[in-house]
């Protein structure tokens, strides 16, 4: 496969010789997504799509060509289009750059798998039938729904300087929703959130015996959910299980910390930073019990991987030390604008869309408290579980969360259930209240398949694994118009 | 390689149809386009290049078995040739592992059209000079796209349907640097730098608003106009849990209790489907025409669902053209009788929101969602503006803002083009007026 893509390279070279540089990137995706509806089938869908990014260095400037036409002779005539695009924008570039910022890396990296053969799909159908059934725990239950997705991304990178990578991603995922309805009360529930439990691996994911008890679970709590009363609204202590501080990550440190955005180039869509990059090395984003790891090498974390795409190896850092700010989620072009330390972060979501900075696994480190510790030191608190809602300003500042499921918390003690919790603050005081982080057995790694970001508009996989955390006075509400 | 993507999906669908079965029956649709984009901040470059992509859905009907596939083409006749036929062949071994679709959906439309749209569209080596020297001393964000959008679809009842269109748009804001910036956007067919040059200028006298000292307000209910590229936001929301037939009868739609009359919207608001817009082909996948008008609401209360053959077959009822997803398309929102230009007076003191940011649902079954203002959204205190508002968080039920809140919506409509590149250019555009709120609930 790496020889025809160097053929190809000598062929984008015979056409765009004034090049500085060339780089060829390829991206081939094939997935299969299976789905029941109550309990029958409702879709079966496969996909396969491969083509080639070319990027030409002329003057100072990058510019890329996408095709799908992998011929020596398609490849070409990419090439000199994309020289051509950077010729038209030389001299008027955010940056002039080099090819340092394309290192010559090599690198392999495969996600490890336990089960490498697919289940076929006869059985996977069988899981997800036997799952509505687990879903309808009542007649209550008015909609059950399964899904089972699965695919592998190959990437090949070679370039003019010598770049020579080879990775390729395997992801599954599952998703089990209910929905229940007494009444004028409706009520959804779900395993994680929707997609929440996709990673990568092998089929060893689709571990059917514990897969039908969540399923149960999430039947009898959407029921459960509608004989509760609504969060109450007032302020009092939020602890959030990791289902829910997969998003609060997400949105309130990985984006914000970004360097593109606090550079600017998203401010016309999805917006800029409270950030700025001075901050970098001094400010203080949370409390001293925050501490904030890029970490693309935890195996079957959906963002894993050992280089990015533009060939920067990918090692963990860590990004925010006891609270303080110490590192920005950019890439070797970001930190070269920006001047400060990043990670191997610029990724797309195609071969049709050029890298930008993407925040990979972002994960907050664990702590030294149990939950049950944590739950015995709250006198007045709600802990929420799984993410339903998620809305922040275009710096990432001011947000509102609503989870799917809440526990009031009462003298130290779980006391009943509440529906439609609530809560909204803002990011750059909300993680300085930050008053418990739980241990290594409150952790776990969810995925966020689809964060979009880019103009042209693209859609990242992401994972962030966390333990349980307890924030101290945060504004909560409940339900209703 | 070709840029003629009509005769290869004629070549695709002669392929694709001709290799069926006996028993077998199939739906296709295609999207093709060739694109040049320039990102750029700041009035320079940040990435610029062209992308060339074409791709196949393929559904697959034999018996009471379903099975689809997508397909991405590599615009090479004889290699999409081998690659959609291998494609069918190894559709044909999955059918017989699947379940039945007790709610197959087979369609039986037959209808052809053909519409094309051309354009004239810069030069791609003189795209940076001709979008960004006439925004010079700007600080200039944003993205122009270009190039020739294909949307087909053709079933095995003899539907044939094409629509292509080359279009230009400049996505952009202009930002002080106070952090304050003016969105907006120039789209269309034809280029014209002298069209371009005068909404850059209006956009430097936008901004002179915006240098104001900032307004900072308490959380409480404000009177606020939303300005139609605001409510573009909102019209999301008729689509994510919207009045699809299938939400409503699951579970998953937030006007559940408008359909079952215990809520409703203001008599003044109401809502089509309307495809003589023009922006969008009313053919779905499946190659099933929606029909030109479908109202979906009027006078408050819900007329007609969206439905798609699907959702028809289960529930026994008609469908009317719509997506597997009953995604609410070419949307236009009835006008009312207030003119724009007394928008600010009809404040009096309260919010000039110009534009929403990243809305969520805050209460599904309440149809109540959260947002953010963005960019220049102003204080107006007795119809004069003071000067930018401080962003603000607003949350807010659906039946205030567009039921009991709802105090007139504007004569002027204006067209807001569908600027979202995910996967691809997308086609479609909203038809959108003013809307003038009495207590819009900021709250952060």
């Amino acid at each position: 496969m790496r020889s025809d893509l160097r053929r190809l390279l000598d062929a984008a070279g015979q056409a765009a010789k004034e090049a500085a540089w060339l780089g060829l990137r390829r991206r081939r995706t094939s997935a299969t997504y299976y789905m029941a509806r109550d309990g029958s089938f409702d879709q079966a869908v496969g996909g396969i799509d491969d083509g080639i990014m070319v990027e030409a260095l002329y003057d100072g400037q990058f510019a890329y060509a996408a095709t799908p036409d992998m011929t020596p002779e398609g490849v070409a005539k990419a090439a000199a289009s994309a020289l051509a695009s950077a010729k038209a924008a030389a001299g008027r570039g955010v940056h002039r750059f080099d090819a340092s910022v394309r290192p010559a890396t090599g690198a392999r990296y495969e996600t490890p798998r336990v089960r490498k053969a697919a289940t076929a799909p006869d059985g996977v159908f069988g899981f997800l039938l036997a799952s509505c059934g687990a879903l309808k725990s009542s007649d209550e239950i008015i909609q059950t729904t399964s899904l089972v997705e699965a695919g592998r991304y190959d990437y090949e990178i070679v370039s003019t300087n010598g770049a020579d990578i080879e990775q390729t991603l395997y992801y599954l995922g599952t998703s089990l929703q209910a929905v229940a309805r007494r009444g004028d009360v409706v009520q959804l529930r779900t395993a994680n959130g929707p997609r929440g439990l996709t990673r990568q691996g092998g089929w060893e994911l689709l571990d059917t015996e514990t897969l039908l008890k969540e399923a149960s679970r999430v039947g009898t709590e959407a029921v459960e959910l509608l004989g509760a009363d609504t969060c109450p609204s007032d302020r009092r202590t939020l602890v959030l299980m990791p289902d829910q501080m997969m998003l609060q990550i997400h949105e309130s440190v990985g984006h914000p910390l970004e360097i593109d955005r606090i550079l600017g180039d998203e401010r016309n869509y999805a917006g800029g930073s409270f950030v700025k990059a001075s901050d970098i090395g001094s400010l203080r984003y949370g409390s001293d019990l925050m501490n904030i790891s890029y970490d693309p090498t935890v195996p079957g974390e959906l963002a894993s991987y050992g280089a990015d795409e533009i060939g920067n190896l990918a090692v963990k850092q860590l990004i925010i030390k006891n609270g303080i700010l110490v590192r920005g989620l950019g890439s070797l072009e970001s930190q070269a604008r920006a001047g400060v330390p990043g990670v191997a972060n610029q990724r797309a979501t195609s071969w049709n869309r050029p890298p930008i900075d993407r925040m990979a696994n972002l994960n907050l480190e664990p702590g030294s408290t149990s939950l049950k510790d944590m739950i015995a030191s709250v006198e007045k608190g709600v802990l929420m579980r799984t993410n339903r809602s998620w809305s922040i300003d275009d710096y990432r500042n001011k947000f509102q969360f609503g989870c799917e499921y809440g526990t009031l918390i009462e003298d130290g003690k779980l006391t009943k259930t509440v529906r439609d919790p609530n809560y909204r603050g803002v990011s750059s005081t909300f993680w300085r209240s930050l008053s418990a982080v739980g241990d290594r057995g409150t952790f776990a790694a969810y995925g966020t398949p689809n964060c979009g970001k880019g103009e042209p508009n693209q859609v990242m996989f992401v994972g962030h694994a966390s333990p349980v955390c307890a924030f101290s006075d945060v504004e909560v509400f409940g339900g209703g118009k | 390689m070709t840029n003629d993507f009509k005769a290869h999906f004629d070549a695709i669908k002669a392929r694709a149809l001709g290799e069926l079965l006996p028993g077998e029956r199939a739906a296709i649709s295609y999207s093709a386009e060739r694109s040049a984009y320039m990102r750029f901040n700041n009035g320079k470059v940040r990435q610029s290049g062209t992308v060339l992509q074409a791709d196949l859905s393929i559904k697959l009907w034999k018996g009471a078995k379903s099975y689809s596939f997508q397909l991405g083409l590599s615009c090479d006749a004889d290699v999409d040739d081998e690659r959609v036929a291998d494609a069918i062949g190894s559709a044909r071994a999955l059918l017989p592992l699947l379940p039945d679709d007790p709610y197959q959906a087979v369609p039986e439309a037959a209808e052809s059209s053909d519409a094309r749209y051309g354009g004239k569209l810069l030069p791609e080596g003189e795209i940076p000079a001709r979008v960004l020297d006439p925004a010079a001393g700007l600080d200039f964000t944003g993205i122009y796209s270009q190039g020739l959008v294909c949307r087909a679809a053709a079933n095995s009842a003899g539907a044939d349907h094409w629509f292509q269109t080359e279009t230009f748009l400049v996505d952009y804001s202009a930002w002080l640097p106070n952090g304050r910036a003016v969105k907006s956007s120039y789209a269309g067919r034809d280029w014209s730098d002298g069209e371009y040059a005068a909404r850059i200028a209006s956009t430097r006298g936008s901004l002179e608003n915006l240098s104001k000292p900032e307004k900072v307000l308490t959380p409480g209910k404000y009177r606020a106009f939303i300005t139609a590229d605001a409510l573009n936001e909102v019209v999301t929301f008729f689509s994510w849990n919207g009045f699809g037939e299938r939400g409503l009868r699951q579970g998953e739609s937030a006007y559940i209790a408008m359909r079952e009359g215990r809520e409703s919207m203001s008599p003044l608001f109401g809502f089509s489907q309307d495809f003589s817009l023009g922006v969008q082909p009313a053919f779905n996948d499946d190659g099933e025409l929606a029909p030109d008008r479908l109202v979906v609401v009027e006078g408050g209360r819900i007329r007609n669902t969206i439905v798609c053959s699907r959702t028809a077959k289960q529930y026994g009822i008609p469908a009317n053209g719509a997506g597997d997803e009953e995604e609410a398309r070419s949307v236009a929102i009835d006008a009312g009788d207030l003119p724009e230009a007394d928008a600010l007076e009809a404040i009096g003191t309260g919010v000039y929101v110009s534009n929403f940011h990243y809305l969520n649902w805050s209460d599904v079954q309440a149809a109540r969602i959260t947002g953010m203002t963005r960019f220049s959204c102003l204080w107006v205190e007795d119809g004069e503006v003071v000067g930018p508002i401080k962003d603000m968080r607003w949350d807010e039920s659906l039946y205030n803002m567009l039921g009991a809140k709802l105090e007139a919506v504007t004569r002027e409509r204006h067209l807001i083009v569908e600027s979202m590149t995910y996967d691809h250019r997308q086609v479609g555009g909203s038809l959108l007026p003013g809307l003038l709120v009495d207590g819009l609930s900021f709250t952060l």
